[in-house]
């Protein structure tokens, strides 16, 4: 007979039995099903033995059989989480030093983590709060003109309305316009600091702002009604109810009811006013002047509805609405107009990237913004810190693993499997992350109110003790426990059990890749200090740049047309006070807020191309009072009468108008007005360059008009600046003035519009400090460690004669190896990132190649610091206490 | 007798199994017993009552030799522990006893 071939049974019952079979009677169960299916061959056809087979594996689901149901022969997994949190306790209590330092550098870590998150998601969440954020644009006017750009964040008045009749997309147009904070009167109390806007009688439909009485839909429908917020209600009635009640508003002699009391507008929205004033009143809103710009226009878009096909529809609507008055105003079309180079269209920004993607001329900004790099710099911060505390902890736990090489070896000789020592270890470092975690919830409880303090906000500690921020946290907590955990475990359970108890493992393992995280914990400590330095030296270059005025030791005194026909008065009693050295009547100030004008000049009649430049009116004593100088002609003077068309211009106005040279008697066209009216001025000064915007922006042109105007500025020589500012509040109140003085130094004035750089630049230096103080922590660590582990063949060196010196070189030399590795990663890295950050400023500063040696420097002594800390005193011991236990 | 536990069925592979002695593994007691019974009866049936004797203490095992009609797999030897000998022991004699206690009269009744 010939040989029969071997039929093997059908494989996917085979599979199937496999699958819930328990393992050690796979091979006998699988035995005895194919000894049966063999015998069924010689009797059935083999279709019919493998239906059988296939029924009979279907029959072995028997709760004799099945893998574990009820985890019979399993551990008992709580137990075993006991015995891990017991283990991983003592563990943590046997190295009281290196668990310190890792709560401490994971603590410090998740804090600046949180914090900085706190801030990211605040700067993210702006005018979010209104319920239809995400279909609200605002109006924005973009192009270029004579070769200049034009960003501005206001349109013109009839824009908002028309774009609402035009587009049926369109749901609602709303415009605002500030008015800035003007006298408001209610009985016998005036205050000026109230910020008011008019804004549309639709506007609370488009903005989520709650009333607490009155209606959002009808408050402002009326001429000169008023909705006020809740704590400017308390301020102006206290107990009264403000609804119904008149507020006097002297300077633009109208009254206005109250109808309506919202709550205060969020600290995380884009404009913050405090009382809103019907438009209906207001008739220059009503007025179809296309080509000024002076409201803050937003459209609420019908929800599917894209902005950028609106956008496409615009070039359209500017020709049919803009064209006309163009061709008014400057008597050509809008056709020619844009062949000249020309080009001014709408566009819309949604409500939501306002706050962080602003790049409009700040002047037409309701507020300052935020800006996206600095959230990008944060949040990279944030990172950063929370990597180097986890790679501590990273390091820590490998580098003491040998310590724990013999419980490896002997669990897993027991028996113990790489998961359950995955599991263990895992166990320990979730323990560890959440005290780590308690210890950075308190810590951020406590340094918020600094951290609000350096950064403006007002991040509250709700925002963390809320159940869904507490959810985040856990998640945040998990993440870095496998985060910190998951190579420690990996590397702990996967030791051989034969080497480990034989001690043949050393602490040569794992160190290229602790060496590796050491370099990398480096490169971003040394990147930030490079980073941190570069800032400071920048807005240090800023603060103290000559500016092209004196700063120093002048007083603003803004309000001081309050003092109506008085004003000259009090100016010319202190021109004779011997502690005023000018006093200049004039209220353009170069920082600060400030009177602001816009202007147009054609610098050369005949070509009709027309300049945008910016306009002073001053006085003759304004140049000297500010410590300006003159690079050619002379100043307005008193001796040439009125000089009302004579003007002085600033070197940048002379440049771009083609007279660098001989400007001095050239002759000027000035627009008056917007239909193309001009005077004629004749140069008779250029002053020299000075900075009246941020120094981000490169000097704008001005020129210089003769108009005395009101308010005062002083330059005083005396240290005794407040027995000055005394004197002048005693002469203001025996004025009779109805409001309280109030001045402000320019120095002062200055560094503020500098704010926003200078508090990144500290918030900058504080979290690199904390983040080189964990890394220090980490080689602190590491270096005890060592320390430790070669604690006899340093005990032997000093028998043999080393000198301490030697024995500290050995210890440090590598560490410091390591950090000059990290140094060639860091500083192009540093390089390549700050000259970015650089070329946002129009006047920056280079950067020097002291600069890194300077990062350098720093980062070396820091470190040699931290690491001789140690080595010095365990080279110090005595070598018998090394020696003596073997 | 205590809490023995040993259902019918099992108690019949227990028997086979002690039959059996060196051959006792897994389709050899299947096949002894479809014949003693008459009836076909499942791997699974069989194997679930072995183990579980097994876990009782009722049955040893050991790895046997493996053979080519069983795909290379080892067999899987059964033995029966005295524990196992003393209960079907004390068993059949509680049996016995309790045959012999069927009154005669009964049994004579039915006879006739």
């Amino acid at each position: 007979m010939k040989e029969k071939k071997h039929i093997t049974p059908p494989k996917w019952p085979l599979k199937f039995l496999r699958s819930f079979v328990k393992k050690e009677y796979v091979e006998e169960i699988e035995g005895d099903m194919e000894e049966v299916f063999q015998e069924n061959i010689e009797i059935y056809s083999i279709k019919k033995a493998e239906r059988i087979y296939a029924w009979e594996s279907l029959k072995l689901l028997r709760p004799a059989l099945i893998k574990n149901l009820k985890r019979t022969n399993e551990f008992n997994p709580y137990g075993m989480f006991k015995n891990n949190l017991k283990i991983g306790w003592r563990n943590l209590l046997k190295h009281k030093g290196l668990f310190a330092i890792n709560i401490t550098g994971l603590g410090i870590g998740i804090a600046t983590c949180m914090i900085i998150l706190l801030f990211v998601v605040d700067e993210l969440s702006y005018d979010r709060y209104n319920e239809k954020a995400d279909q609200i644009v605002r109006v924005v006017l973009r192009g270029k003109m004579n070769g200049e750009l034009i960003k501005e964040a206001v349109t013109s008045a009839p824009a908002a309305p028309t774009l609402q009749q035009e587009f049926p997309e369109v749901l609602q147009g709303t415009r605002l316009r500030d008015y800035s904070t003007p006298r408001i009167t209610y009985k016998n109390n005036t205050f000026r600091n109230s910020r008011v806007a008019y804004v549309d009688a639709n506007f609370f439909s488009v903005f989520t702002l709650p009333f607490i009485k009155g209606d959002p839909k009808t408050s402002l429908k009326e001429p000169n009604t008023i909705v006020i917020t809740q704590d400017e209600a308390v301020k102006y009635f206290g107990d009264e109810d403000p609804m119904g009640k008149i507020l006097d508003f002297k300077e633009w002699s109208a009254h206005f009811k109250v109808t309506g009391i919202i709550e205060k507008v969020p600290a995380n929205s884009h404009f913050h006013f405090d009382l809103f004033a019907s438009m209906e009143g207001l008739d220059d809103a009503k007025e179809l002047k296309w080509l000024e710009s002076n409201y803050h226009s937003y459209l609420l878009l019908n929800m599917n509805s894209d902005r950028k096909d609106l956008e496409s529809k615009m070039p359209a609507f500017v020709e049919k609405y803009i064209g006309p008055q163009v061709k008014q105003a400057l008597g050509i079309s809008m056709a020619e107009f844009n062949e000249k180079g020309n080009d001014v269209g709408l566009f819309f920004q949604p409500l939501t990237d306002i706050h962080l993607h602003s790049d409009f001329a700040s002047i037409t900004e309701l507020e300052q913004g935020g800006d996206i790099k600095t959230v990008y710099i944060f949040s990279a911060m944030a990172i950063f810190v929370l990597l180097v505390a986890c790679i501590n902890f990273m390091n820590l736990s490998t580098a003491s693993a040998s310590k724990r090489a013999k419980e490896v070896g002997i669990k897993k000789v027991i028996g113990s499997t790489k998961k359950q020592l995955l599991i263990q270890f895992l166990t320990e470092s979730s323990m560890s992350t959440i005290l780590a975690m308690l210890l950075a919830i308190i810590l951020v409880l406590n340094t918020l109110p600094v951290f609000n303090n350096l950064s403006g906000k007002v991040l509250q500690a709700s925002y963390i003790l809320n159940p869904q921020m507490l959810l985040y946290l856990s998640v945040f907590g998990i993440i870095i426990s496998l985060l910190a955990g998951s190579y420690p475990a990996f590397f702990l359970s996967s030791f051989k059990p034969i080497s480990a108890l034989k001690n043949k493992f050393t602490i040569g393992r794992g160190k290229g890749i602790r060496s590796g995280l050491v370099v990398f914990q480096f490169v971003i400590s040394t990147g930030l200090i490079i980073g941190t330095l570069v800032v400071n030296k920048q807005m240090s270059y800023i603060l103290n740049k000559n500016i092209g005025y004196d700063k120093d030791q002048l007083l603003v005194l803004r309000d001081s047309w309050m003092l109506g026909n008085k004003e000259i008065a009090f100016k010319d009693h202190f021109l004779n006070d011997s502690r005023v050295e000018h006093i200049t009547m004039s209220g353009y100030v170069p920082a600060g807020p400030s009177n602001n004008n816009m202007t147009g000049v054609y610098p050369d009649p005949s070509s009709g191309v027309f300049r945008r430049t910016i306009v002073y009116h001053i006085d003759d004593r304004y140049l000297p009072t500010m410590g300006m100088e003159l690079v050619a002609g002379r100043n307005f003077s008193e001796e040439y009468g009125p000089e009302s068309s004579n003007v002085i211009i600033n070197q940048t106005a002379a440049k771009m108008f083609g007279l660098s040279d001989n400007a001095v008697g050239k002759t000027l066209k000035h627009a008056t007005d917007n239909e193309g009216g001009t005077e004629d001025l004749i140069i008779i000064g250029v002053v020299k360059d000075f900075h009246f915007k941020s120094l981000r922006r490169p000097i704008d042109p001005l020129i210089m008009l003769k108009n005395p105007n009101s308010g005062l500025m002083v330059r005083a020589k005396t240290s005794d600046m407040p027995g000055l500012i005394g004197d002048m509040k005693e002469m203001w109140t025996d004025f009779n003035v109805e409001e309280p003085f109030s001045y402000a130094l320019l120095d002062e004035l200055y560094n503020k519009t500098y704010l926003s750089e200078l508090k990144m630049g500290t918030m900058l230096r504080i979290f690199t400090l904390l983040t080189i103080f964990v890394a220090c922590l980490g080689l602190l660590g590491l270096v005890t460690f060592t320390a430790e582990q070669r604690i006899k063949e340093i005990g032997i060196r000093k028998v043999l004669g080393s000198t301490v010196a030697q024995i500290i070189a050995l210890l440090s030399l590598d560490f410091l190896k390591l950090v000059c590795i990290s140094f060639i990663i860091a500083f192009p890295l540093g390089y390549y990132l700050m000259d970015k950050w650089l070329r946002d400023f129009a006047y920056r500063i280079e950067i020097h190649w002291w600069v890194f040696a300077l990062a350098g420097l720093i980062t070396l002594s820091i470190a040699l610091m931290t690491i001789s800390f140690k080595s010095a005193k365990v080279a110090m011991t005595n070598p018998i206490d090394s020696l003596r236990d073997e | 007798m205590k809490k023995t536990k040993l259902g019918e069925f099992e108690e019949l592979v227990l028997l086979t199994v002690a039959v059996l002695q060196e051959e006792a593994y897994g389709v050899e007691i299947k096949r002894e017993l479809e014949e003693r019974l008459r009836e076909r009866l499942s791997v699974g049936s069989i194997q679930s009552a072995l183990k579980r004797m097994e876990q009782k203490g009722f049955l040893t095992s050991e790895f046997g030799e493996a053979t080519r009609k069983r795909g290379g797999k080892r067999k899987r030897i059964y033995s029966a522990t005295p524990y196992a000998h003393k209960i079907l022991a004390e068993m059949k004699d509680i049996r016995a006893g309790l045959w012999a206690s069927i009154p005669q009269l009964a049994y004579d009744l039915k006879t006739i």
